[in-house]
């Protein structure tokens, strides 16, 4: 019985060896730093729309490396709340621009981070961006993203604010500097 | 005579294409009858729809146990990877080459686990690992790789024809080639990856006048 007793030893050992490597090992743990992002600037303007741009940095914190999988904004700005434009948005990299909405899945190594930009277009329903935008309200803005690592894929988000008062500056700067 | 390195570019291929009619479809009017066609493996294996996506995957409890022990850089490293690597080589392989592969460790011997964990366990690519659409996909190594080349040359009137594993690193493997062609030999040639990046999308890179280079070479 001794034998059968060693061989039982043995596998508790093993099981909690494995279980202490994989605690200790961590996983990513993505994260973007919507309080550190900056202002919307005006990136470009016609007389029916404007274009308007912010960079948000993310890190992945975690001991282990991580991939956004997507990474897609989500605006509420509800037609009952402000109906003057029609609103686009989308996200990219930074270092790798792109105007399709699409993200293209990425590895982040572990302690370290990078940089998305987010864009929104209004277009204006009556064809006059700078009345449209007259009336504009501060909005939510979701930055939602689906991240793998060494576990199972989740989808998550982090919310920002997106302020009247920094587009319409943002518009009548841009608009003055043009 | 020299070799030639010319790369072909297609726009992004799927599993509706097949990379017999797409390689004679962009590639014909340049390849001659000296010449050998390689293709990009990745994208022989997108043709034929061998891909998956986490979203499909459920991984199991061996899956979540054995990708902590792939180095990070490694496709299995993730649970995905490495339940999709399960799914064609099986679990109960896998632990086993897996447990054998880390006793080998210990003594000093590299590489074992994916020598007995099953061609798959090697060939495939996780997330990012390909260009869009495809970065979301896990993508598996090509089905018969020795036929696709074999069929490649008899479409084309080509010399031979190879299906190639190429990357920036200076990795280059033939994975499988038409009758008579020496895998190593072409993964020499193929060793600064003619195949570009991506987003180059150039997954057919046409060796010229090989037959009389390597002729001459045995003369």
């Amino acid at each position: 019985m001794e034998w059968l007793l060693g061989i039982l030893v043995v596998i508790v050992i093993v099981i909690l060896g494995v279980w202490l490597f994989i605690a200790q090992q961590g996983d990513a743990e993505v994260k973007f730093l919507v309080d550190n992002r900056t202002a919307f600037t005006l990136t470009e303007v016609t007389k029916e729309q404007a274009v308007f741009s912010c960079q948000v940095p993310f890190v992945n914190k975690g001991p282990q490396d991580g991939t956004i999988m997507d990474c897609y904004p989500r605006h509420l700005l509800p037609q009952e709340q402000f109906d003057a434009t029609e609103l686009v948005s989308w996200i990219a990299l930074v270092k790798s621009p792109r105007r399709d909405g699409y993200f293209e899945a990425l590895i982040v190594p572990k302690t370290t981070g990078d940089t998305v930009e987010i864009t929104l277009k209004f277009i204006a329903k009556n064809g006059d961006i700078r009345t449209s935008m007259a009336d504009m309200v501060d909005f939510t803005l979701d930055i939602v993203y689906q991240i793998v690592a060494r576990s199972e894929w989740y989808i998550t988000k982090e919310r920002m604010t997106v302020t009247a008062t920094e587009l319409i500056q943002a518009l009548e700067v841009g608009t003055a500097n043009a | 005579m020299e070799l030639e390195l010319i790369p072909v570019k297609t726009r992004i291929l799927t599993s509706k294409d097949d990379i017999v009619d797409t390689i004679e479809k962009y590639a014909k009017d340049k390849i001659g009858p000296d010449d050998v066609v390689s293709v990009a493996e990745s994208v022989v294996a997108i043709t034929q729809g061998r891909l998956t996506s986490p979203e499909e995957l459920k991984p199991g409890f061996l899956a979540k146990v054995m990708c902590r022990f792939v180095p990070q850089k490694g496709s299995l490293s993730s649970v995905y990877g490495m339940q999709a690597a399960m799914n064609v080589e099986g679990e109960w392989r896998m632990a086993f080459a897996m447990v054998v592969g880390l006793l080998a460790k210990v003594v000093g011997r590299n590489g074992v686990f994916y020598e007995l964990a099953g061609e798959q366990a090697a060939l495939i690519d996780d997330v990012t690992g390909t260009m869009p659409p495809f970065d979301k996909s896990i993508v598996y190594g090509p089905h018969d790789p020795n036929g696709v080349a074999e069929a490649i040359k008899q479409r084309l009137g080509c010399y031979g024809a190879a299906v190639a594993d190429v990357n920036d690193l200076k990795r280059a493997a033939v994975l499988g080639v038409s009758s008579e062609l020496q895998p190593e030999k072409l993964a020499q040639i193929l060793i600064d990856n003619p195949f570009g990046n991506a987003s180059q999308r150039t997954p057919i890179v046409i060796i010229k006048n090989y037959a009389k280079v390597a002729a001459k070479a045995t003369a």
